[in-house]
């Protein structure tokens, strides 16, 4: 009874997803699993241990190169693929994590984003012999089809980033219920005290940093591997903000902000880019809007409410 | 390996370059140390200042003119944008305000392409007099914009240290809890503070508009640089951005003398060693979160 307890808000909001999937055309689907898979990692960083990320897109392109170069020089196997984007976003979060993470949050945000846009310069410039620049890499008609679940056909891709996103959710539920999830929050709140308890700051945030980065570069090599090709776009500068924006959109630090900020996020730019053409100045007035509106975005305006009313619904039977 | 003339005209390219990196970065150094926000949108007034000094100069045909019109409208773009805007955001995350701002510079670009169009455009160099340097020519454009920005320095030191709103902002740097206990208007402070770097960054834009073409991702181009600059010199330290601003120059323009993309490469790579000695920039004070 515990453990269904435990798992009933995921299962719960995952059953939603996956009833969506059926109104909803397919490619929307998938972008948004991969997008709420996205957020998730600076989602954690932002709302658990307070640190803002503004160069999430470099640990998207790390794990998105990564798998592009396997497939497109090496191997076949789209799983094996993804496997070396999430090593890669391991490497690179160990590398630089340990430099990043003892600098101020303020700071912090301000290096990630140099970070995005140098990776941006050398994929677009500096190593353009080996990612053909602008012109990104085409591998779609090399990944091979595998046996269980065909990662070639978006249907059974969708099956398989839906059962990616529930796996990603319930490690971050358990992260948030164990000692080192409650560590993390105490890291934002006050470090000076996590100190006295014994506790390592820099080992908490080095940690969280590179569990939120790899998850990052994984919905890179899912991108990668959904859309059939990379190009230095995916760092670029104007979608450096999506990720934050999506989490504050969504609601800082709960567990469902991502996805609901994901789907709220990309159906307004879908409907936007639709009808008009200078998206960027309606993107970016949005986002002034969003900003002025409120502090806790949508599921944390809702999350209250529902719980009242799901709350006295059982007040309401037990009696 | 290197020729002199080469190497003068670099320098001199590095130090022009820096100028206009300080008189951006010098407003994000600003806005950061007296109100903690990361104000992204000093890029879009540096792009309406180009764009302003683009229109203006080839109406009149005067590029002086054109970067003060630019300075003026980006300014008071600025006043309205912290009015309507960050006054109402001051007080929450710095999360919310880099992500305001960051909407505000997306926007602004939008309106600009609306107006002006996608297309590069090329602005007149207005004044084609080289003068000679140990035997180099040298356009002597890139020092005037040298010493303006020089003077820009001292001007606005003599402000901070002269003048009593000067003081005011300088100590509102260090507690602005106090400063507001002393009875000053700390707001009416921060829509000071904010138009200043407006309006600094406007004049950078206009400044750089002959040196380069004026295109609407012009802000997004010189971001990198800018922050590097801030975050070598520290954020809230002027003398730091001065500093780091001809250092991160000299090393874009020296670079892409011995090897092209290292222009890109090698500022980032000096603000990792300097973030690994000091971690708050080479003049950055240890500020408290507020």
């Amino acid at each position: 009874m515990k453990l269904f307890r435990w798992w009933r808000g995921i299962l719960l909001a995952f059953l939603l997803l996956a009833v969506l999937r059926f109104f909803l055309p397919l490619p929307f689907s998938n972008e948004i699993i991969i997008f709420s898979i996205y957020t998730m990692g600076c989602s954690f960083l932002l709302g658990r241990v307070g640190f803002i990320s503004f160069g999430q897109p470099a640990y998207l392109a790390t794990g998105a190169y990564a798998t592009a170069f396997y497939l497109f020089y090496f191997g076949t196997n789209p799983y094996i693929g993804i496997l070396i984007g999430i090593l890669a976003g391991l490497l690179i979060s160990l590398i630089v994590g340990p430099l990043f993470v003892r600098l101020r949050s303020d700071y912090f945000a301000l290096v990630n984003l140099a970070l995005a846009v140098i990776i941006f310069y050398m994929l677009q410039k500096v190593l353009v012999d080996i990612t053909k620049g602008d012109n990104g890499l085409w591998f779609l008609t090399n990944i091979a089809s595998t046996p269980v679940l065909d990662l070639s056909k978006p249907n059974h891709f969708y099956i398989f980033a839906f059962l990616v996103a529930l796996a990603i959710w319930a490690l971050y539920k358990y992260l948030n219920d164990t000692i080192y999830g409650a560590c993390c929050l105490a890291s934002k709140i006050n470090e000076d005290k996590v100190k006295f308890l014994g506790y390592s700051n820099f080992k908490i945030r080095l940690t969280a940093f590179v569990i939120a980065n790899t998850t990052t570069a994984l919905a890179g090599s899912m991108y990668a591997i959904y859309l059939g090709f990379v190009s230095p776009e995916m760092t670029s500068a104007h979608r450096a903000a999506d990720p934050v924006v999506v989490t504050i959109l969504g609601g800082v630090g709960t567990l469902y902000g991502p996805i609901v900020g994901a789907i709220a996020y990309t159906g307004m730019k879908d409907l936007i880019s639709g009808l008009i053409g200078n998206w960027e100045l309606f993107i970016g007035f949005l986002l002034v809007f969003i900003m002025l509106a409120g502090e806790k975005g949508i599921w944390g305006t809702l999350e209250p409410l529902l719980k009242k009313a799901l709350f006295r619904k059982n007040a309401f039977k037990s009696e | 390996m290197m020729d002199t003339q080469l190497l003068i005209s670099g320098v001199i390219f590095g130090l022009s370059i820096g100028s206009i990196f300080f008189l951006m970065a010098i407003g994000l150094s600003l806005c950061f140390g007296l109100m903690r926000i990361i104000s992204l949108d000093q890029l879009l007034y540096y792009s309406i200042g180009a764009y302003i000094t683009y229109s203006i100069s080839l109406v009149t045909g005067s590029l002086w003119l054109g970067a003060l019109a630019g300075m003026v409208v980006a300014g008071v773009i600025s006043f309205g944008v912290e009015r309507f805007i960050f006054l109402r955001i001051y007080e929450r995350d710095i999360a919310f305000t880099m992500i305001a701002s960051f909407g505000v510079l997306i926007g602004g670009v939008g309106v600009i392409k609306s107006i002006w169009g996608v297309i590069p455009r090329p602005v007149p160099i207005p004044m084609v007099t080289q003068i000679s340097i140990l035997g180099t020519e040298v356009p002597f454009y890139r020092l005037l914009v040298v010493v303006i920005s020089l003077l820009v320095y001292v001007a606005i030191w003599l402000f901070l240290n002269r003048t009593i709103i000067g003081k005011a902002i300088r100590a509102g740097i260090e507690d602005v809890e106090h400063v507001e206990g002393l009875g000053i208007n700390v707001y009416r402070l921060f829509t000071t503070t904010f138009i200043i770097a407006g309006t600094l960054s406007g004049l950078a834009g206009g400044l750089h508009a002959p040196l380069i073409m004026v295109d609407p991702q012009m802000g997004l181009e010189v971001m990198p640089f800018v922050f590097m600059v801030v975050i070598i010199g520290g954020l809230g330290s002027i003398k730091g951005t001065l500093i780091s601003a001809f250092l991160v120059g000299q090393v874009v323009s020296l670079g892409s003398l011995i090897y092209a993309p290292l222009a890109q490469m090698a500022p980032f790579a000096i603000m990792l060693l300097i973030l690994l000695i000091k971690p708050t920039g080479l003049y950055g004070s240890k500020l408290l979160k507020r």
